[in-house]
Formats: C-alpha cells, structure tokens, sequence
C-alpha cells in the first residue's frame, strides 16, 4: 500500500517538482553570477527553512489533488482499510517532502561552500539591549545594542526538516478532514474581523485589538507558527537604522533553541492529533 | 411494507443483500428499511427517480457510508466489519465522473489499481482498453466526461471482480459507445460467473441482460422480482367497463386475481399483455399498478 502510494503520489507531483527543479537552477546562475562579480559569500540562514515550512503547508494541496476526498473516488473504493490508505497516503507525501528538502538543503551547502559563505560558524552579531525596543522606522541608539558572540549551533540545520513535518502534517489535517476548505479559512478570519470591527464601534479597545493579539500570540509569540518554521530567526531578526544613517541587522532577542523544540513539539504533535481525526473522518464505517 | 411486491428471492444464494438498511441525512431518509436480495449470478436492475437512494445503496455495500439501522452483505460478508474484504470483490461504476487523480495518465492509473488487486488481469485490461479506445497517455484530468466514464469501467472490470455494482454505467456514453460497453458486459458475464447490480435510468438498454428487478421509491424498495415474475404478474390489460367501452390498465397480481378484481368493477378483460422489463419496471416506478 506504501509503495503504491510513494508512486502514485511522485507521479502526481512530478509537473511541481520540475518546476520547482528549474527555480533552483535558475537560482544557482543568479547566485554564482553575483557571486563572481565579487558579492560576497551567501550564509545559512536558517529563516530560509521558512521556504521548506511553507512548502510543507501547501503541499498537501498536490498530495490531495484529483482526489474525491469525501465522496465515493477510486482511493476510497480500495480494498485496503481506509484510515490506514489515508495515512499512507499523508506519509508517502512526507517521504518525499523530506527526500526534496534533503535534495535542497545539500544544494543550499553547496552554494554556501561554493561561495565562501558561513555554515554555521560562531559569528558576532548586534542585539538589541534588554528593556528597549526599536523607535519608529527602526531607529536606534548605538548605545542600545549590544555586541554578542553567537555560537555554532548544528542543531539549526535541523529546522527545515522539523517545520517541513510540522507543517505538512497540519496542512495535511486540513486537507484530508476539512470538506469546505475555503470556508474554514475564510470564516474564521471573517469571524476575527468581525469582533475587531463590533469592539471598534462599541469603543472597546480591548476587543477591537483581541483578533490581531491573537493572530500576533499564535505566528510570532513564543511558541508560535514562526518559532515552528524559523526558530524565531524571522521574527527577532530585523535590520535598524543607526543615527549615522547606516542601516545594520540587529537581533531584537536571541532564539533560544528550548523553544524551538517546545514548539516543534507542541505544533507538530497538533498536526498528528489533527491529521488522525481527520483520517478517521474516513475511516471504514463500523457499526456503533 | 404496504402496496410492496416482493417475489421470495430467499436469502440462501445471495451474492449481495441488505437486511433493513435504513440512512438518514437529517430529515430526509435516503433508505427505509431496504432488504435488496441479488441472487448470485443474477444481473439485478435496480430503478428509481433521481434521489431514490439507488447511489446510497450502493456505496453502503462498499461501506462508504455508515446506516442508521440495518446492515449489508456481500458475499457473505458483512461490509461495515469487513469493508476491505467486501470491496476486494467487487467491481464499482460510481455516479459520478472522477477517475482517480488528476495528473497520472491512464495507463498510470491503470497500474496504480492493479497494485491492489491481485486478480488484475493485464490481459483483458489491455483487451478492454482498445474496445473502450481508452489512449493510456491521456491525463485522467483531461479525460472527457464520456472517457472518465470508459475509464471507470475498465477499472471495475479488470480485475474480474465476482460482483460488479454499476452506478448508471452508461451515463455521458455516446450511443455507439454504450453499444460496445453492453457488448462487452455481455461478454464479460459471458466469460465467467458474475452478479451485476446495476442502476441504471436507461432501462431499454439492458434489459436483455437483466434477470431481476428491484424498484427503489422514496428511499423504500416498493418492488422486487426477478423476470419471470415481472412478466407473469405485471401486465397490460384490455378491458371491457361496464358501460361497454374499452379501457387499456396496467396491474399487478396473478391472472386470476386480476380478473376477478376487474370483474367486481363490473370489468372484462379481453387480452393481457406481458411487459417489457423498462414498461413494468417504470410502471411500478410510477405507482401506476394497483394490485
């Protein structure tokens, strides 16, 4: 059952990974032509690992695609337990997804070896003094940064991979137990915006910001969808302006790779707890 | 069930049977206490308006949906505890056009079926991929509804399934293509023994297959017979009314019983006439045969 699935779904991914093939190579010119014209080396970064958690989101959009999810379609008609068919179908995804995501992370090291860049060296970066935050257009005092050694950290290289998973197992759920896909997307939203505009015209700050603090708490809090995809190298990697006008990168807090794992952890585990109920939507009906 | 008209088709040698299937979708009720018996080896046609629950019948006996009473047998076997075994024998047309995955060709598709199916039969497959003019490069996703459809087909018979349950099989079919399509169910039936249930609104067209016939209304199965029986008990009758003028009525019943019910009205028939199978079978359809 696996192995069918391994090659039904490379068969229907094959159009999306030679495209995806030909932007790499497309990539690899534009990287090496610059590269040559004395540039500089590119780093790892591990906010690229964005590029591989979005991917795994939307994935299960070509995993699925053509399939009568809930009606009567050839993949349910099988003689095979169904729950079990639509998880072998979810981990045929994933074997994939992370045979791609290998594929383009010895691609990344090779552009950052080809190109001189630093593969998780220590390197030294500006923080952002503890007990201040950026002015306006990110403005900032040179007396409010604070030069830090950043050490190697190995485990980075590990986060495309873990936000891949995460998030293809929750893109996953949501393909496979949502029958209205667009209307759970869309309703919650118009639900957030809903209360947002009630708590605007009742005068209620505190309800007109509760959506956004939610959506805020939910991407870029602590354990949220960004410390999933980016190890929060996203969200507290900015760039200032210094009052000679230059402008810097600067880290507004250092990631801490305790809550990277939290959240790897607790979106992740989501996903799977999703994805089995969703399974289960299909699975062979038994009599109560 | 008042008005029904079911033959005893027994329980003993059915190839698929349901005991009091009954499924609801809110307040409508798709089946109501349905008790099919398809003898084995018998091409069993079952008819009904749109809505009947002519599809819901058949995707409870793949166990694709779970009834609120009753259960379903095929082979035997009890689909809501043994789905995949049920399903391995069975061969499905189902209602509506969508192959399998948009973006394999046919041949792929092809392959990736018979990977479940051990009985697949490459042989035939091929056979029935060039009587369908099935192009195995085609995409699935670029397949008319008509193509979609041959491509069902092939499918559901090339594994030579022991039971085959055929959702109008010849739906979006242009007429030369439905005559090759019942040419090669003939055979097929032909080639080894099979039990057909088929749903069909084109009832003409297989009726020289069909043996027996069930009528779904409303969600009930009002009618279920085999051939001989529809001939013997549904016919057409020329009477003559009380006041002297001919009537032509169609009704249900043995000859005799027929007569003296009409003779009680004060009637007289003078010929009765069996039914085609689609005549008595839309007859009953439409509630036009009092008993």
């Amino acid at each position: 059952m696996l192995r069918a699935q391994l090659r039904v779904v490379l068969l229907a991914l094959r159009w999306p990974a030679a495209a995806a093939a030909g932007l790499l190579a497309v990539t690899t010119v534009m990287v090496v032509a610059e590269w040559a014209r004395g540039r500089g080396g590119i780093d790892f970064n591990p906010e690229l690992s964005i590029i591989p958690g979005v991917v795994g989101l939307l994935l299960p959009i070509g995993v699925w695609r053509g399939e009568d999810r809930f009606g009567d379609g050839l993949l349910w008609t099988l003689p095979v337990d169904r729950r079990a068919h639509a998880l072998a179908r979810v981990a045929a995804g994933w074997a994939w997804l992370l045979l791609a995501l290998a594929v383009f992370q010895a691609w990344l090291l090779a552009l950052v070896l080809l190109t001189g860049g630093n593969v998780l060296g220590d390197q030294v970066v500006q923080v952002l003094a503890s007990g201040t935050t950026l002015a306006p257009m990110g403005a900032v005092e040179p007396s409010q940064l604070r030069t830090v050694r950043l050490p190697a950290e190995p485990a980075l290289w590990l986060v495309p991979f873990t936000a891949a998973t995460g998030a293809y197992a929750i893109g996953s759920a949501y393909a496979l137990g949502v029958r209205h896909p667009v209307r759970w997307l869309v309703g919650p939203l118009l639900a957030l915006l809903l209360v947002s505009a009630v708590g605007a015209a009742a005068g209620s700050r505190a309800l007109a910001l509760a959506p956004s603090g939610v959506l805020e708490t939910l991407m870029y809090g602590t354990y949220g969808f960004d410390t999933l995809l980016t190890a929060r190298s996203e969200s507290l990697h900015t760039v200032a302006r210094l009052p000679s006008g230059a402008v810097a990168p600067v880290w507004l807090a250092l990631p801490d790779l305790g809550h990277w794992v939290a959240a790897t952890l607790l979106w992740t585990g989501g996903g799977l707890a999703a994805l089995w109920l969703a399974a289960s939507r299909h699975g062979e009906r038994r009599r109560a | 069930m008042e008005g029904a008209m079911h033959a005893d088709l027994g329980d003993g040698a059915c190839a698929v049977a349901t005991h009091g299937l009954t499924k609801r979708y809110g307040d409508a009720t798709a089946l109501a206490d349905v008790a099919l018996r398809v003898p084995t080896g018998a091409v069993y046609l079952l008819v009904g308006a749109n809505g009947a629950g002519k599809s819901t019948a058949f995707r409870a006996l793949l166990n694709l949906e779970r009834p609120d009473a009753g259960r379903a047998e095929v082979l035997g076997l009890d689909v809501s505890a043994r789905g995949p075994e049920a399903r391995a024998q069975v061969g499905y047309v189902p209602d509506r056009h969508d192959a399998g995955p948009r973006a394999l060709t046919c041949g792929e598709l092809l392959r990736y079926a018979a990977a479940y199916r051990p009985t697949w039969d490459a042989a035939y497959a091929d056979r029935l991929a060039r009587a369908l003019a099935l192009d195995p490069a085609k995409r699935v996703g670029a397949l008319s509804k008509g193509n979609a459809r041959r491509l069902q087909l092939l499918l559901a018979l090339a594994h030579r399934p022991p039971v085959l349950l055929l959702d109008e099989p010849t739906d979006g079919l242009d007429p030369l293509v439905r005559r090759a399509v019942l040419a090669l169910l003939a055979e097929h039936l032909a080639d080894g023994p099979t039990t057909v249930l088929i749903a069909t609104h084109h009832v003409a067209e297989v009726e020289s297959l069909a043996d027996h016939v069930g009528v779904l209304r409303g969600g009930r199965l009002v009618a279920q017979l085999d051939r001989d029986a529809l001939h013997r008990t549904v016919r057409r009758y020329r009477v003559r009314l009380a006041d002297g003028r001919e009537a032509q009525r169609t009704m249900r019943g043995e000859a005799r019983d027929v007569a003296a019910v009409l003779a009680a009205e004060g009637a007289e028939v003078r010929e009765a006439a069996p039914l085609r199978l689609e005549d008595g079978a839309l007859a009953l359809l439409q509630e036009e045969v009092p008993a």
